[in-house]
């Protein structure tokens, strides 16, 4: 699972008022290489909850990326890089997502994370 | 936007530069468990949902706004040519006949003079401090500085504009502190609250994005007793049962959108609704179609002058495409969708 995912997940456990984001538990973090699309990337961003890829990153162990941006940083190369690498090219093999509220956990298995609840939390 | 409640008639409009598609490797990042769960009454839930993600308002409103300064950039010199340094519709006798160029020209002068009769400040002499939110190359901000003892400061996306209008206002012998002007955001005015006694908005309502905040920063940078004008080219106000325009009114905004660096067109019911949410007096609104009517045959008629038309082709394609929609704003106008709204209203003391 890459962060790009992960930025967009939210847990819906019923009860829980903020489900985002879900924290990582990473065991085996892998990197892919993925070609670089600036165009990609800047449509993305305005997407993307910053702070919560920033974190995610740390915990995937990746702590390159700046913790404010300015648009402005958009049109650097190396900013591009960090940004790409952090929401693409890291990938969660192993490791589990936890809700934020209830501690719940989703374990992430060959770069899977199983969202399924059980029968009883339904 | 979201949060006024207002109707928007968005428009379709995007940079065609960006792209949306993600590299086709990273496909397989969307596969999450629970995603492709059976419809079958399983009792199978996901435990996990889409968060809301904020539109990408923000990237567009950067995209929009260099848009719009390289459109004035790269037309301004011909609209000063063939029209002048008035950049906005002409004020018109609505049985006015064959109207000849040198009378467009008292037209648009006219107009300004008509505007701040209706605001009822036209016997004010000197003015005060004026701000021109839009101000193109200046003309509005020299005449009310020339004829009225304005001090005005004006302020627009365009780097061009902006120096063609300093550079106009030297000519004139106007000194800085007459009519100056710069490079700037109408959503982020870089002027201190209350500054202004009048806050002048001549058709560039039409290029804000955000409605909300365009009308929030005139409201803020007015002084106490300060008045308010705002003229600008809305759509039709909805009917009581209406949620939205009918799609073929849609469409035609929707062209006029591409063509002009418009982002959204709003009602005059809309800005009435915006202002209203503030605590401002006097708020009043009339429809002026009738007033413009000559003025868009009147430009097509120059852009197909021997003069009008190889200047035309020599600019480029952003202006080209403009002038290939001005047919479309003759439709709007002639359809009742488009009205040409002034709207006043005055900041309490």
């Amino acid at each position: 699972m890459r962060l790009l995912s992960h930025n967009m997940l939210s847990s819906n456990i019923k009860g829980v008022s903020n489900g985002f984001p879900l924290r990582i538990e990473a065991e085996k973090v892998v990197v892919k290489q993925v070609d670089l699309n600036v165009g990609f990337l800047k449509n993305m961003f305005p997407k993307i909850e910053w702070k919560a890829l920033v974190e995610a990153s740390r915990t995937m162990g990746y702590a390159e990326l700046p913790e404010e941006v300015e648009p402005s940083k958009l049109d650097s190369g190396d900013f591009l890089q960090k940004f790409h690498h952090a929401l693409l090219e890291l990938v969660l093999e192993e490791g589990a997502l936890v809700c934020p509220e209830t501690g719940r956990r989703f374990p992430v298995s060959k770069g899977i994370p199983n969202m399924l609840l059980h029968e009883d939390e339904v | 936007m979201a949060s006024t409640g207002l109707n928007y008639q968005t428009c379709g409009w995007s940079s065609p530069t960006a792209t949306t598609l993600p590299p086709r490797t990273c496909l397989g990042a969307a596969r999450v468990n629970g995603a492709a769960v059976s419809s079958k009454k399983n009792n199978k839930k996901r435990g996990f949902e889409l968060r809301a993600v904020a539109a990408a308002t923000a990237m567009e409103a950067v995209e929009l706004k260099k848009d719009i300064a390289e459109f004035y950039d790269e037309s301004s010199g011909l609209w000063e040519d063939l029209w002048g340094d008035h950049m906005h519709h002409g004020f018109y006798d609505p049985k006015a006949a064959d109207v000849s160029v040198s009378d467009h020209r008292a037209a648009q002068t006219r107009m300004i003079d008509e505007v701040l009769r209706f605001a009822g400040i036209s016997d004010k002499c000197p003015i005060g401090n004026v701000v021109d939110v839009g101000c193109g190359i200046g003309g509005s901000s020299r005449y009310l500085a020339g004829k009225y003892g304005a001090n005005c400061k004006g302020i627009t996306l365009s780097p061009v504009q902006a120096q063609r209008a300093n550079a106009l206002a030297a000519d004139q012998g106007l000194a800085n502190k007459q009519a100056s002007f710069q490079v700037a955001d109408a959503l982020a005015q870089p002027f201190p609250d209350g500054q202004f006694d009048l806050v002048w908005s001549m058709e560039s309502g039409e290029h804000m994005p955000d409605k909300a905040k365009f009308v929030d920063e005139l409201v803020r940078v007015a002084a106490p007793g300060a008045t308010i004008i705002l003229v600008t080219w809305c759509h039709r106000d909805l009917g009581a049962s209406e949620q939205s325009l009918q799609p073929d009114e849609k469409k035609l905004l929707d062209k006029i959108c591409n063509a002009f660096y418009l982002p959204a067109w709003c009602s005059t019911a809309d800005y009435l609704k915006l202002l209203e949410s503030y605590s401002l007096e006097d708020i009043k609104a009339e429809d002026w179609s009738p007033y413009v009517a000559p003025f868009w045959p009147a430009v097509i008629r120059s852009a197909l002058t021997f003069k009008g038309f190889f200047s035309l082709l020599r600019t480029g394609t952003k202006t080209i495409r403009g002038a290939l929609a001005m047919p479309l704003m003759i439709q709007g106008f002639k359809k009742d969708l488009i009205k040409y709204s002034i709207i006043t209203c005055r900041k309490p003391e």
